[in-house]
């Protein structure tokens, strides 16, 4: 019952793919209008039908048991076809992304707005990543490709690490308010922070190398007291955090799957 | 592909378990069940912090962080849906960078159906929803930018939060805002501890919406996690107790524990 629809959404010949291109876009548009001119009424049970089939369908092929050779189960093939539609319906909520970067800097250019250069240069590098991206792709011209290898690799890749590297300053000047003495919160705070980073470094290690390793005082040496803090007291307290987490996770999954949240974001009737 | 491990029914039967708790503590209390959640002071202080931000008449920044589009960007949603109800109320200025899509497209509507319920849509600004960049440090940095340029008074970081959650806190720092945040990413909560102002931990991310919406489903969905939370605390005290007996020589009491061990460990 189901290759046909596996086969139908599987790979197909370049020649006919124009053709499966032009069916998905008439397809989509059919299906925006439908569900633009659908009463209120009917398309809230379509959502939540929607919703609490493509939740099943999930949690089904999560919870069947797997053929231990393949690692599969029956449900398993329609993974790939089912993030596909996902990546789609991303694939046109991008274009929506895309047209809010461009009216939002373009009216800066326009009206000329402080700073409206900044604008410019941030459309003209997404147009030129573009276009130089596509040409990396499926051109044939060096010199595109080389422009292409110099916005990449030579500018974003960098500028991203430039960003990143700002990281280590913004710890120094939040690890010192954290740790400065007001309460005996701070306090325990910075004693435990402060053993952790002794317990780091080699200097540290030195300070309690003269504890044999060994008997009754080896918990002393600060290897011990960090190792004690980071996997006894750190890890229970994560592993807490994580397993309410877990639960919370559940209990508004649950929520959306069967529909029981309608209201909650949209005051409206969706 | 990921599928449940070979000892597949005991997880089963506690995951139904709790769904069927939280689905029943749900229905009870849309049948108007009085229930109680504790303060939350971080939550508390989102009022406080859109006070400050009309006061000082500058702008109000919400970060849903740069995960996809998920329960805990929903959840993120919610909660901004709450905080653009007041900003429509006292007609302040919000910004909403976003680095995700799809993100962008449901808190669009999200933000736009707030002010329409508060009564006030012309005071919605369709440019206050901003699709920045899906790239970590790009976005970072646009909304470094869009703090020290803006000069906003407060600032609501909930949602995904990786590396980036340093910088967005620092920067509102620096600028003076006053600063609420959440994350499900335990690693970010030690950086949103020391920067803000106000920090929600672990599940009280999730319990948020319910305690400023006070909406019926979600109260009754937030005591339903609790007791699942009970649920799985039991099973811990009887896997201790277990591991305890299964290391003694008695051996019944042994076999026992090791019965209960095997059931739930993963090889």
């Amino acid at each position: 019952m189901w290759e046909p629809i596996a086969r139908f959404l599987g790979p197909k010949p370049v020649e006919v793919v124009p053709y499966y291109v032009a069916g998905a876009v008439i397809f989509s548009v059919l299906v925006i209008v439908l569900l633009i001119n659908l009463p209120s009424r009917a398309r809230k049970p379509l959502i939540a039908i929607v919703t609490f089939l493509a939740g099943l369908f999930y949690a089904t092929e999560f919870f069947l048991p797997i053929d231990e050779a393949t690692q599969k189960n029956i449900l398993t093939d329609y993974l790939v076809p089912a993030r596909k539609l996902g990546s789609l319906l991303a694939g046109m909520t991008l274009t929506l992304g895309i047209l809010s970067l461009v009216r939002v800097h373009g009216r800066n250019i326009v009206r000329l707005r402080a700073g409206w250069y900044n604008s410019a240069v941030l459309l003209g590098a997404m147009i030129a990543m573009v276009v130089f991206g596509l040409i990396d792709k499926y051109g044939t011209h060096e010199a595109s490709k080389k422009i292409f290898n110099v916005l990449f690799e030579g500018m974003l890749i960098n500028m991203d690490a430039t960003m990143f590297s700002l990281i280590a300053f913004y710890i120094v000047s939040a690890s010192y308010r954290a740790f400065r003495i007001r309460s005996v919160e701070a306090t325990i705070l910075m004693t435990a922070a402060f053993l952790v980073m002794l317990g780091q470094v080699p200097v540290g290690l030195a300070l309690t190398a003269w504890i044999p390793r060994e008997g009754d005082f080896a918990w002393m040496r600060l290897e011990v007291v960090k190792e004690w803090l980071l996997t006894v007291l750190n890890a229970a307290a994560l592993r807490a955090i994580a397993f309410g987490l877990g639960v919370g996770g559940l209990a508004i999954s649950l929520r959306i799957w069967l529909s029981l949240e309608r209201g909650a974001y949209f005051e409206k009737e969706i | 592909m990921q599928h449940a491990f070979e000892k597949i029914w005991p997880v089963l039967i506690v995951e139904v378990l709790t769904a069927a708790i939280i689905v029943w503590r749900i229905l009870s209390a849309q049948r108007g069940k009085e229930l109680f959640i504790r303060r939350i002071p971080g939550l508390n202080a989102i009022d406080e912090a859109i006070g400050r931000a009309t006061e000082m008449g500058r702008p109000v920044l919400m970060v849903p962080g740069i995960g996809g589009f998920g329960v805990v960007a929903l959840q993120a949603l919610s909660i901004f849906s709450y905080i653009a109800r007041s900003t429509a109320k006292f007609g302040n200025r919000i910004i909403m960078p976003v680095a995700d899509p799809t993100v962008y497209t449901v808190a669009e509507e999200v933000i736009r159906d707030a002010y329409q319920a508060e009564g006030h849509p012309e005071r919605f600004d369709p440019d206050s929803i901003r699709f920045l960049s899906d790239r970590q440090f790009a976005f970072a940095s646009g909304v470094a930018g869009l703090i020290q340029r803006e000069r906003i008074a407060s600032s609501f970081m909930f949602g995904e939060f990786f590396a980036e959650s340093l910088i967005f806190a620092e920067t509102g720092n620096m600028v003076g805002a006053i600063q609420v945040a959440g994350t499900v990413h335990t690693t970010q909560i030690p950086f949103f501890i020391a920067a803000c102002d106000y920090t929600i931990i672990g599940d009280e991310y999730y319990a948020a919406s319910a305690y400023i919406s006070r909406n019926p489903t979600m109260l009754g969905s937030l005591v339903g996690q609790d007791f699942g939370k009970l649920l799985i605390t039991a099973l811990f005290t009887v896997g201790m107790i277990s591991a305890t007996l299964a290391a003694l020589d008695v051996p019944a009491l042994s076999a026992a524990g090791k019965w209960f061990i095997e059931l739930f460990q993963i090889r």
